[in-house]
């Protein structure tokens, strides 16, 4: 008996016995290690060549290798007055969230405050509504009220709208680990004498930080990243930052410009990367106490002050999030922008034109729901199998693997817009497939972009799955598909689509990447509205955007119901 | 089914888990494997299941080599049924659906199995006596309700082998005695051959026809729960196993004498010629008694735990620990010095 050809000789035996050829093979094939390294590795490719090719970009000049973009960039006086304005803008509209964010959280964590689920989705409104609605909305909001003259248009603006885009990020962060602190921790402090005031400082604070940190930093990445915000109310006030920076490069068509648009990037990217390194410094060594439960019972009693306490925060959500909407609602029905709201000046004309007049809004709404379907079928697709390897199979290559698919996601948009036009306008050099200037380097900036959100939401849901129901599948003759189609998709697939739910919206609604990458014929929702604002067409602006809020309302709910309904049909069944 | 694992080795980087296994475990018999964590028991089992490939050696079913250092079949390519200490019941489905899963899914059950499946999975609910339980979901249910499912759907495909892996530790005491008498029950109905999992030896004892005991990747020891318990081959299986005091001395033919009392003899017959050579003499508890003359191991008692049935007594011979058990009543209280002598069981 010759050791190996004998074994090899009895397993086929033994496979031949099994000759049924599924059409399920190819399914199991892609789970054999080799083509699963192949593919991992061009995943790897496409998400981190776009970084390299915006870096080698910013040290071209005049087709060689060189310092200048940088030596020149730096010495204008332009650029330190956008680095200044960005500084001031990103701290502030940060101080702002985390102080409103880190507040509601306390309360709605911690107090015996009535309807919370109610005030929680009016507080997770404004995260879920595209900036530039938020912007329009608040101009239109602001011009309403006649007893103070507020400037949007400035500094302060730009700093408010932001900070209020972006505390939603703060409160579920902090709100989430305050639930998660036992409040026994607190307890021992009172049981060994100290005062409600040193347990908060001593227990409470310290144990919160990294969802305070946490949070801070995302919002501090949101509103470096955003550009929405800025476009609306800094371009006409001449008030630029590094991402409309960039963006005026791209369109001004300049010498350079391409060259300068990546210089202004890297120092954005070299901005963000920086705060994520800041984030995981602080971060590393706080183990957030994940396998604690969430604690929902109030900890602490007001009484008297109750009442004033809910009034005061429903007048907050209801001022912050729903009246700005009303005033943009009620401009959008206006015959012409600047009548006054009487019932000779209303008409249903805006969305009639928008609707049925004029052609580029009905393509835009196509092209945003076709791009956003596909975005996210992908992304189901490619970051669900990733997330399973990242959690089934950790190694240096699974880990390496979701490193790279964060990085276009960490990035500002506007840097990987511009690192897309690098890679896509000539993959290959010399070649140029033409998909830059159709609707495709949407679709692959999009694909690039939020992959990294499928990933996170599927990585949870596998998390809460044992590898013992997988293997206790396979001991029962499950082939490998036979256990994803049975045993995981059903167990996944809710928390699977909530991410998904979040691409589709977020893909929607896009404004950032598609500012920079779309061409006639491809326009999607936020160009959209963007072009219009900046034409002045105010009145078709709002009617639109209430479309699109409407739009993205039905697409939510649609996508709710099919969770609801495959729920029950698996409990069913 | 026979199983037969052939110098089996594991290696994890540079961790060697199996050391070299061979093992052949005989149609329908009850093999009990036991040793403490990290002994490579359970690399063993997922071996054996095919979660893992071996290093090095083979495993034959039925005369088929089915895992190899080339090559191993899957899971559900082998004709085996698992319990898991965690259940891994799966959330979404009934009752009688998990019991089905296998019947749908695996290539070997046979036809008559399949076409009847219904009549199956209401017979397999009978075994464990669940059939009142069909409709409900994982979550409704306790947990040794939820460990004789996975016990019934183990077994509906009528696995060859059963592989169990510690299905008993995450239950109560109260349960795994209980549990414990029925698998033996239903073994003694079904006849397929078990491998059992553990690392609580009092199981082993009770249930298995044939013990494996391991330790550090190795086997100590095989044989049946009375050659093991009687007669171990090693310090660590008469430490491990029938938890005896190991005491220092002499042999002399079959009498030993205490290093503490060299004028003791006591006549210790059928010891493990290594307890000979390395000067150790195994006494379980059991054997111990206390004797009123002098001669034997003196010392004071530590400690008395009451038990209900006999009083489990330390005594500290010359610093070192000697465990015996004595009757209820005896009037022993902790300070008094005593003498223990072996009696012949």
């Amino acid at each position: 008996m010759t050791g190996n050809s004998f074994n090899d000789e009895t397993l086929d035996r033994y496979k031949s016995l099994n000759t049924k050829k599924k059409s399920s093979e190819w399914f199991s094939l892609l789970f054999k290690n080799k083509n699963l390294y192949l593919s991992l590795l061009i995943i790897l490719i496409v998400f981190v060549i776009p970084v390299i090719r915006l870096f080698l970009m910013s040290f071209q000049a005049n087709d060689s290798f060189s310092f200048e973009n940088y030596t020149n960039i730096l010495s204008e006086k332009y650029t330190w007055t956008v680095i200044k304005n960005t500084c001031l803008i990103v701290v502030g509209s940060t101080v702002i969230s985390l102080i409103v964010g880190v507040s509601l959280a306390w309360i709605m964590a911690y107090t015996n405050i009535r309807l919370k689920k109610l005030m929680q989705v009016f507080i997770l409104l404004p995260f879920i509504i595209p900036s530039y609605i938020v912007t329009i909305a608040w101009t239109q909001f602001v011009g309403n009220i006649k007893a103070f003259d507020i400037n949007l248009y400035s500094m302060g603006g730009i700093i408010f709208v932001l900070g209020i885009s972006h505390y939603p990020l703060v409160y579920l962060f902090t709100v989430n680990v305050l639930k998660k602190i036992p409040r026994e921790l607190e307890w021992a402090v009172r049981a060994s004498g100290g005062g409600q005031l040193k347990a908060f400082w001593h227990v409470t604070v310290p144990l919160a930080l990294p969802g305070i940190v946490g949070g801070g930093m995302i919002a501090f990445l949101s509103n470096l990243d955003n550009f929405g915000i800025p476009a609306f109310l800094g371009i006409p006030s001449n008030i630029t930052i590094l991402s409309t920076a960039i963006y005026q490069e791209v369109i001004g068509f300049g010498e350079n410009a391409f060259s300068r648009a990546a210089t202004f990037s890297v120092l954005l990217a070299v901005f963000a990367l920086f705060a994520t390194g800041i984030q995981w410094f602080l971060l590393r060594k706080s183990k957030v106490t994940e396998t604690a439960a969430a604690d929902n019972s109030p900890r602490f009693y007001l009484c008297k002050s109750r009442p004033f306490v809910e009034f005061s925060i429903w007048l907050f959500i209801v001022g912050v999030s729903i009246v700005p909407l009303l005033s943009m609602l009620k401009t959008s029905l206006l015959k012409v922008y600047g009548l006054s709201f009487t019932l000779e000046n209303i008409t249903l004309h805006n969305f009639n034109y928008l609707l049925y007049d004029y052609d580029k809004v009905a393509t835009a709404l196509l092209n945003s729901l076709k791009l956003a379907g596909l975005t996210t079928l992908i992304c189901l697709i490619i970051g669900t199998l990733v997330a399973y390897f990242r959690i089934r199979k950790p190694s240096f290559l699974t880990k390496a693997l979701e490193v790279s698919i964060s990085i276009p996601y960490t990035l500002p948009g506007m840097v990987l817009a511009l690192a897309m036009i690098f890679t896509w306008m000539q993959p290959i050099p010399g070649w140029n497939p033409g998909i830059y200037g159709s609707i495709w380097i949407l679709l692959i900036a999009y694909v690039t972009r939020f992959m990294i959100l499928q990933v996170r939401g599927s990585s949870s849901a596998f998390t809460q799955i044992s590898v013992d129901l997988e293997e206790a599948a396979h001991i029962s003759g499950a082939s490998t598909w036979s256990k994803w189609r049975y045993i995981l998709l059903p167990l996944i697939l809710p928390s699977v689509l909530s991410g998904s739910i979040l691409v589709l919206l977020t893909t929607l609604t896009e404004l950032t990447i598609s500012s920079l990458l779309w061409s006639s014929g491809s326009e999607t929702i936020g160009v959209i509205i963007f072009n219009f604002e900046q034409a002045g067409y105010t009145t078709y602006s709002t009617a639109f955007s209430v479309i699109t809020l409407l739009f993205m309302g039905i697409l939510a709910a649609l996508v709710y119901g099919i969770i609801y309904i495959w729920q029950r049909s698996v409990r069913a069944s | 089914m026979k199983t037969e694992l052939i110098e089996i080795k594991k290696q994890f980087g540079t961790f060697q888990a199996l050391k070299g296994i061979n093992l052949t475990i005989e149609d329908g018999e009850f093999v009990a494997i036991v040793g403490p964590s990290g002994c490579g028991k359970t690399t063993l089992l997922r071996l054996l299941a095919g979660f893992e490939t071996p290093s090095d050696g083979q495993i034959l079913m039925q005369q088929e080599i089915v895992a190899s250092k080339t090559n191993a079949l899957p899971p559900e390519k082998r004709n085996i049924g698992l319990v898991f200490q965690s259940f891994a019941l799966w959330p979404h489905m009934k009752v009688k659906e998990q019991v089905m899963f296998p019947l749908k899914h695996h290539r070997f059950v046979r036809p008559e199995l399949k076409k009847n499946s219904e009549a199956r999975v209401t017979e397999m609910l009978n075994i464990v006596g669940l059939s009142h339980l069909a409709d409900r979901m994982p979550s409704e249910l306790s947990g040794g309700q939820k460990q004789r499912v996975a016990i019934a759907r183990a077994l509906s495909a009528s696995p060859s082998l059963l592989l169990m892996d510690e299905p008993l530790s995450s239950l109560d005491a109260k349960l795994r005695v209980e549990l414990r008498n029925e698998i033996q029950l239903i073994h003694q109905k079904i006849k397929t051959s078990i491998v059992y999992v553990t690392h609580d030896q009092s199981e082993a004892l009770a249930m298995a026809d044939k013990i494996v005991v391991m330790k550090d990747g190795l086997i100590e020891q095989i044989g049946t729960p009375e050659e093991i318990y009687f007669y171990p081959q090693t310090e660590f299986v008469a430490s491990f196993i029938s938890k005896a005091n190991l005491i220092e001395g002499s042999w002399n033919g079959d009498y030993f004498s205490p290093s503490t009392s060299p004028s003791t003899r006591w006549y210790y017959p059928n010891v493990a010629d290594s307890f000979k050579q390395s000067g150790v003499c195994p006494v379980r508890p059991e054997q111990l008694q206390l004797s009123k003359d002098s001669d034997g191991l003196c010392g004071e008692v530590k400690n008395l735990l009451f038990q209900g049935r006999e009083v489990s007594c330390i005594v500290n011979v010359n610093g070192k620990e000697i465990h015996f058990i004595t009757g209820i009543h005896n009037s022993l209280k902790i300070g008094d010095h005593v003498t223990l002598n072996v009696t012949n069981l």
